[in-house]
């Protein structure tokens, strides 16, 4: 197991792919962040509350997001490039395959939210700082933040291989991903109140609720952990239940 | 030591008659031994009742037109798919049972199956990694397929020829007694042609088994001892080259008949 996730984290480490979703991950969580702190309106800004939701927030949403594509390729980019034949007959195990991607996918995806965590909470402290704005976040905040957006994310990470396993296509695959976190969950766990107590289920708001984002709305970060841990194990079951059972073209 | 070489000392053992080697279950056994196999892909039948097997020490070329089911065998041969029925196993064993796999078997399927940013060495190392090869293994069949030069370059700088080299490079990493090549020598300029064909025949005469699918027939008629056809899912001919081949006839006139003549 040990030799396969050695294997799984070097071809991440051999092309350019990790590096340059890093890259693009980190441009657009400084990005977003400082646009969402110099934008908003100071009123809407002054309370721990909306400076994490309103401010920090998308920056947590991009690095999920961005971990979660990660995942996704470690599987469809071996489909696309026709790696996964030698990788199968090497280990034609397919299921260890699939935990070794999902280990190496949860370590990288970690270290992409601790990044995106970081660029987040200075960014957005940066913005206040800049603008006047009193900052309402206590040291408790901004670690829960970082800490929240790096768990948040290596569990997407893990859906992104359950994701990447099933659909296999890697467009598609990258597009579902995409529009779900970007704009499913929005309409889901939005200003309806009706709707929002069903879409606080949903992963994405659970990988928010992490980071102490919105409370009351979302689910509190230890229920919010443990319900993004589910919905990882169940992806991640299901795309290796799935590669174990389908021919491999 | 190459694979040539351990091949080389194998056969001697067996000259020798020399006891197996202890844990090595399954020499007995042909080293392929594909029998009823059958696969359906919905009303599709892409492989009908197909029976044959391969010994140690031939090359064999695997004949047939385009989706004639060559590549669907070769797949259930090496645990890509299942089998609707009958069974395809190697050296005994289904090839998901055999502990090692690539330390018996190498294969290449597709000349292109690589990461185009990721280098010929590179691409080596990812597979080592996982079998637990040693990185000097890498080394060794990079230097074995006269590739070094170029390892260190992306994949997508290399041409087809090279492509075809990374590939047997990495079938050849385990040190493997059977080889699987689907058109190993397409995109090969004729010095690669030759060295491949050289390579094929040294390697089954240190006792190792090829089985090498290809269209080429004037190519495969040059390198390989017996000859299994297969047309539109059904075994056509399974026979020594000498047998389909003399007294004026070539093996492409053996072909075009077996397959009924067919432009394909």
């Amino acid at each position: 197991m040990s030799a396969l996730l050695r294997a799984e984290l070097f071809k991440q480490r051999s092309t350019r792919t990790a590096l340059g979703l890093f890259g693009v991950m980190l441009g657009l969580v400084l990005f977003a962040v400082l646009l969402h702190g110099l934008g908003v309106a100071s009123e809407n800004a002054d309370s721990a509350r909306e400076q994490l939701t309103i401010v920090l927030g998308p920056g947590e949403r991009i690095g999920a997001l961005f971990a979660g594509l990660l995942g996704a390729m470690s599987m469809t980019a071996e489909i696309r490039h026709g790696t996964i034949r030698p990788t199968f007959l090497v280990t034609p195990w397919r299921g260890r395959v699939v935990a070794a991607k999902v280990c190496a996918s949860i370590l990288i995806g970690a270290g992409f939210g601790l990044v995106a965590g970081a660029a987040t909470a200075a960014a957005g402290t940066a913005a206040f700082w800049g603008r006047g704005i009193d900052v309402q976040l206590d040291g408790g905040d901004y670690v829960l933040l970082v800490a929240g957006t790096a768990a948040a994310a290596s569990l997407w990470a893990a859906i992104g291989v359950g994701v990447g396993a099933l659909v296999r296509n890697q467009v598609p695959a990258l597009i579902g991903l995409c529009a779900w976190l970007l704009f499913v969950e929005g309409l889901l766990v939005g200003d309806v109140a009706d709707i929002s107590s069903i879409g606080r289920y949903a992963p994405g708001a659970a990988a928010a609720a992490i980071t102490g984002q919105d409370p009351g709305t979302l689910l509190a970060p230890a229920v919010g952990l443990v319900l993004l841990a589910l919905y990882a194990g169940a992806a991640a079951a299901a795309g290796a239940f799935a590669t174990s059972r389908r021919d491999v073209a | 030591m190459s694979a040539t070489e351990r091949a080389a000392s194998k056969s001697a053992d067996d000259r020798a008659g020399s006891p197996l080697v202890p844990g090595d279950a399954g020499s007995r056994d042909p080293v392929v031994r594909v029998s009823s196999l059958t696969k359906r892909y919905g009303e599709v039948v892409a492989v009908d009742d197909v029976t044959f097997s391969l010994a140690a020490g031939t090359v064999t070329g695997f004949l047939g037109p385009n989706g004639a089911g060559k590549t669907t065998t070769l797949r259930v041969l090496l645990g890509l798919a299942e089998p609707t029925g009958g069974e395809a196993l190697v050296f005994g064993r289904r090839y998901r049972e055999l502990d090692q796999p690539v330390q018996r078997i190498g294969a290449v399927l597709e000349s292109n199956d690589f990461h185009p940013g990721r280098s010929g060495r590179d691409h080596l190392r990812t597979l080592a990694l996982a079998a637990e090869i040693a990185p000097r293994r890498v080394e060794e069949v990079l230097a074995l397929v006269e590739i070094e030069a170029v390892a260190d370059r992306r994949v997508k700088t290399y041409s087809l020829g090279m492509r075809q080299r990374l590939g047997l490079a990495g079938a050849l990493l385990g040190n493997p007694d059977l080889l699987v090549l689907d058109e190993p020598a397409n995109g090969l300029d004729p010095v690669g042609v030759r060295w491949l064909r050289t390579f094929l025949r040294r390697f089954a005469e240190g006792g190792g088994a090829v089985l090498v699918a290809s269209h080429v027939l004037a190519e495969v008629a040059q390198a390989v001892d017996r000859v299994v056809v297969i047309d539109r899912g059904r075994l056509a001919a399974n026979a020594a080259l000498d047998e389909l081949t003399g007294g004026g006839r070539t093996l492409e006139d053996a072909y075009l008949e077996l397959t009924g003549g067919e432009m394909s």
